[in-house]
């Protein structure tokens, strides 16, 4: 798993790329722990790479939009598809993180 | 028949998931049948990677490294797999629905595998078995019977 950040004006793009699972997720943490610090107020999270994602991806995700909307910010997934496409519409996150 | 045997750790989740996929493009590879959706491979990954998850994080949490002996058996309309380790055992009756709603952070895994798969069975022991079945969908077992395919019939275990 990869990921960039990249940020502009007070929205930020979190791409991923590879597999966010129970391995690679931990790795992941410490960016979202500091987009909650830095209270960004917009943040998309582009999964157009992304090649597997499991529960414990999703719990990553969803954490985090918990957290940024709980700070009157917003949280949307972009690029959505395959199986990652799959686990959204079976957790029925997809029109949770694109609408 | 693949036999897989692996170490029960995260370290080898990727390696397992690796070699499901490629079995799953195995189904329906025989005869005239033809598996069209990627959906199909899709969701038994994502439940054989639940049940891995579920494997290394439980079962073997604070117990010695065990294995974990994998059979997956792709046959030409399914996708049987049987999942043994020797960790600790868990009641399947006793894992809660999640509340989608509530968007919950965990406790999805046996959801997924239930939802994904066809039959999910879970015996408690040692070693505690799983089985993952996924058939293909009836119009394209149907395509493959039109076409000529014979049907060797559910796998009896």
């Amino acid at each position: 798993m990869t990921f960039s950040r990249k940020d502009n004006g007070e929205e930020t793009v979190l791409a991923i790329e590879g597999a966010l699972d129970a391995v690679t997720a931990p790795d992941l943490r410490p960016t979202l722990d500091a987009l909650v610090a830095e209270k960004r107020r917009k943040i998309v999270v582009d999964l157009s790479a992304l090649r597997l994602i499991d529960s414990s991806g999703v719990g990553a995700i969803v954490a985090l939009f918990k957290r940024i909307k709980a700070q009157g910010g917003l949280v949307q997934v972009a690029g959505l598809r395959d199986q990652p496409l799959a686990i959204f519409r079976l957790l029925r996150l997809d029109r949770v993180f694109t609408s | 028949m693949i036999h897989l045997r692996l170490p029960g750790t995260l370290r080898y989740r990727d390696l397992a998931v690796r070699v499901v996929a490629a079995a799953c493009k195995l189904v329906g590879k025989d005869g005239d049948l033809q598996k069209p959706e990627r959906a199909f491979d899709d969701e038994v990954v994502s439940a054989f990677s639940e049940a891995w998850n579920n494997i290394a994080i439980h079962s073997y949490h604070d117990q010695p490294l065990g294995e974990v002996q994998i059979e997956i058996e792709p046959d030409h309309d399914q996708i049987w797999i049987r999942i043994q380790d020797f960790g600790a055992s868990f009641e399947p009756a006793r894992v809660p629905a999640p509340d989608l709603e509530a968007l919950p952070e965990s406790g999805l895994g046996l959801y997924i595998m239930r939802s994904f798969m066809d039959d999910v069975t879970y015996q408690p022991g040692r070693p505690n078995v799983l089985t993952l079945t996924k058939r293909l969908p009836d119009r394209v077992r149907s395509a493959g019977r039109a076409a000529g395919v014979s049907r060797r019939g559910d796998r009896k275990k």
